[in-house]
């Protein structure tokens, strides 16, 4: 019984770790830029064809996730220099906006890489014993690399002077600007900096799921769902709300019903909403 | 923030001056009117059973967006859940048929009061906040939700491959509405009811505040609205008025999936409107026939119609915010001011 409530919790925690990633990106554009971003569902989707495909012809899955992780970099300013800024101030522009672009990126990706799943070879197979638990290589590896990527997003945050202005932007973008912070290049490195994550996301989840151009969808409602969870705009409140919703969606399905695996995270959100609205922490922004 | 309160003032004032201009004529909206009854006749004059097929989908669409343009274009609030609310509707009802016998009429008025019932629910907490964001991202997320649990509730909805339904309307004061040409009736009867909806909201009260509420809403709380009740009113009545035509769309296909929930037919939804442009009465119906009929006729290839959809949205979000029946108005009251 504990056995099983161990294996449970770090499956949760596995599966958090990679919402957290996602929900980073979501939750930072969203307090520096005021942006709801539905597209950022796109760059892991994105990041995970990178994957497969430099995969597929270097035999290594580990030039296939960094190649994946600068390339949705590469996307998220882009993106930002090409549209996002022309819808700065309004954010229902930017939300109509982004809801374009999710067609766009989609049916391309459905035109040029055909509809059809895709499977990659995980880096690692197998399983390993740690005492009396079996763990699966390959989940392991995913949650060590993405608990990783979180830490050192958070280190960043902390310690850089980026890091520093980021979060000088997200508590007032004009109190920012009036001590010298350069708005406009932070505002395109968040974009950045989120889509690589996402990127980085979109890696991991080709070495465990199948590849599809419409395999965007889940890791974006689940990062909507954190991000609101966690209060909007707020990084300590996103990671910890991904890491509370994988928990509550391995053992919401391990102990009471699987088929409403995706259910158990809209339900802790009404309730939070209802009761903690400025997230858990308190720390997001109130009456967005 | 005083820049955008004043900035949002500005542009209040510029849309309450555009309209008291377009009051002054009536001959636009006759015009439209006109045009419309001539669209809707033509599957009842012509014998094709591709146009009539054509004609009831295009018909429960624009009834669909006609009914998000209250609470978006209305209220100001991005409501990303029409069709998730749209598959509810064919499944509540479908079910009700199903599983309690009851008649397809009878299966509407609880389907509706269902849907209410639940949008209230999803709506309420998300629009207890300024802003419509949260909003956008709880009906999101609550689509995807409903879509899943359709797939996996298996015994109770049929799993991904969907249902059969196998019953009509039947007949009713001698005119059958399981017919094609019954059902094009029934579905422009629908799209008629939402459109004197969608009319009478706007002449009233209701919808006098609820375009306070999407212009300012500290003003229209400070003038004694209360904002959340408007809000969560318009997306319950937009969210009803989706799972009827859903219902209706359920006995025209007689196959109902999990796939009539997917987010990006909500995308589209909203695309339509804000193509034809929100918060005008003939912009659903514009946006619906250029996002639906224009490829339909064109005969262009599902991807490549989202692809070329994607962009009509992110270019018209950029350059035209007010739609084509903004642009309309525009051309015609501009005319009309150099005649002058």
């Amino acid at each position: 019984m504990l056995l099983d409530i161990l294996q449970t919790g770090l499956d949760g925690v596995m599966v958090g770790s990679l919402y957290a990633m996602v929900a980073l990106g979501i939750t930072l554009v969203f307090g520096l830029v005021g942006i709801l971003n539905f597209a950022h569902g796109q760059s892991v989707m994105l990041g995970a064809y990178v994957c497969f495909f430099v995969e597929s012809a270097s035999h290594s899955f580990w030039v296939g996730a960094i190649l994946a992780t600068l390339a949705m970099g590469v996307f998220g300013a882009l993106l930002e220099r090409a549209v996002f800024r022309r819808t700065l101030g309004d954010p229902f522009a930017g939300l109509a906006v982004s809801l374009g672009l999710i067609m766009i990126v989609e049916n391309v990706a459905a035109a040029g890489f055909t509809p059809d799943p895709r499977f990659m070879d995980p880096p690692v197979s197998g399983s390993f014993a740690l005492g009396p638990l079996v763990l699966s290589s390959q989940r392991s590896l995913v949650l060590v690399i993405s608990s990783a990527l979180v830490a050192g997003f958070w280190l960043f945050l902390q310690r850089t002077k980026l890091g520093k202005a980021i979060r000088a932007m997200s508590q007032s973008r004009r109190g920012a600007a009036l001590v010298g912070v350069r708005v406009d290049t932070v505002s395109r490195s968040i974009f950045a900096v989120g889509g690589a994550l996402a990127g980085a996301a979109g890696a991991l989840y080709a070495s465990l799921f199948a590849v599809t151009p419409f395999m965007g969808a889940t890791p974006l409602t689940k990062g909507f769902i954190i991000a609101a969870l966690g209060g909007l705009g707020s990084v300590p409140g996103a990671i910890a709300a991904g890491f509370l919703l994988g928990l509550a969606e391995s053992f919401g399905s391990r102990y009471l019903s699987a088929s409403f695996r995706d259910g158990y995270g809209f339900i802790i959100l009404i309730l939070a909403l209802l009761f903690l609205p400025t997230g858990l922490f308190g720390a997001g922004k109130e009456r967005v | 923030m005083t820049e955008e309160v004043a900035r949002s003032r500005t542009q209040a004032a510029h849309v309450s001056a555009q309209k008291l201009r377009v009051k002054t004529s009536i001959l636009p909206g006759v015009v439209g009117w006109l045009l419309l009854s001539l669209l809707l006749s033509v599957p009842i004059v012509y014998h094709s059973r591709y146009i009539v097929y054509l004609g009831t989908l295009l018909a429960l669409q624009a009834a669909v967006v006609v009914s998000l343009n209250i609470v978006m274009g209305f209220a100001g609030q991005f409501a990303l859940s029409q069709s998730a609310f749209f598959g509810f509707g064919a499944y509540a009802s479908a079910l009700l048929v199903r599983d309690l016998g009851l008649d397809f009429w009878a299966s509407l008025p609880l389907t509706a009061a269902m849907t209410a019932l639940l949008a209230a629910a999803v709506g309420y907490p998300a629009m207890r906040f300024t802003g419509g964001i949260h909003l956008a991202l709880i009906t999101f997320a609550f689509g995807e939700l409903l879509r899943l649990l359709t797939a996996n509730l298996h015994d109770f909805t049929g799993g991904p491959q969907g249902m059969q339904i196998a019953y009509t309307p039947g007949i009713v004061i001698g005119f059958d509405f399981g017919s094609a040409r019954g059902l094009y009736v029934l579905a422009c009867g629908f799209l008629l009811l939402c459109l004197l909806i969608s009319i009478v909201v706007r002449c009233s009260d209701f919808g006098r505040a609820l375009f306070a509420v999407r212009d300012d809403e500290t003003l229209a709380a400070s003038l004694g609205i209360d904002v959340t009740a408007h809000k969560v009113a318009a997306f319950t009545l937009a969210s009803t008025l989706a799972a009827l035509a859903g219902a209706i769309y359920g006995v025209f296909a007689s196959f109902i999936s999990p796939e009539m929930m997917s987010a990006s037919d909500s995308i589209a939804i909203v695309g339509m409107l804000i193509v034809g442009g929100p918060g005008t009465t003939a912009g659903p119906i514009l946006g619906t026939l250029i996002f639906v009929g224009l490829p339909e006729f064109l005969r262009v290839a599902k991807n490549y119609r989202l692809l070329l959809l994607g962009i009509i949205i992110v270019a018209m979000s950029l350059y035209s915010p007010k739609g084509v029946a903004g642009d309309i108005d525009r051309l015609v009251t501009g005319a009309r001011r150099r005649g002058d």
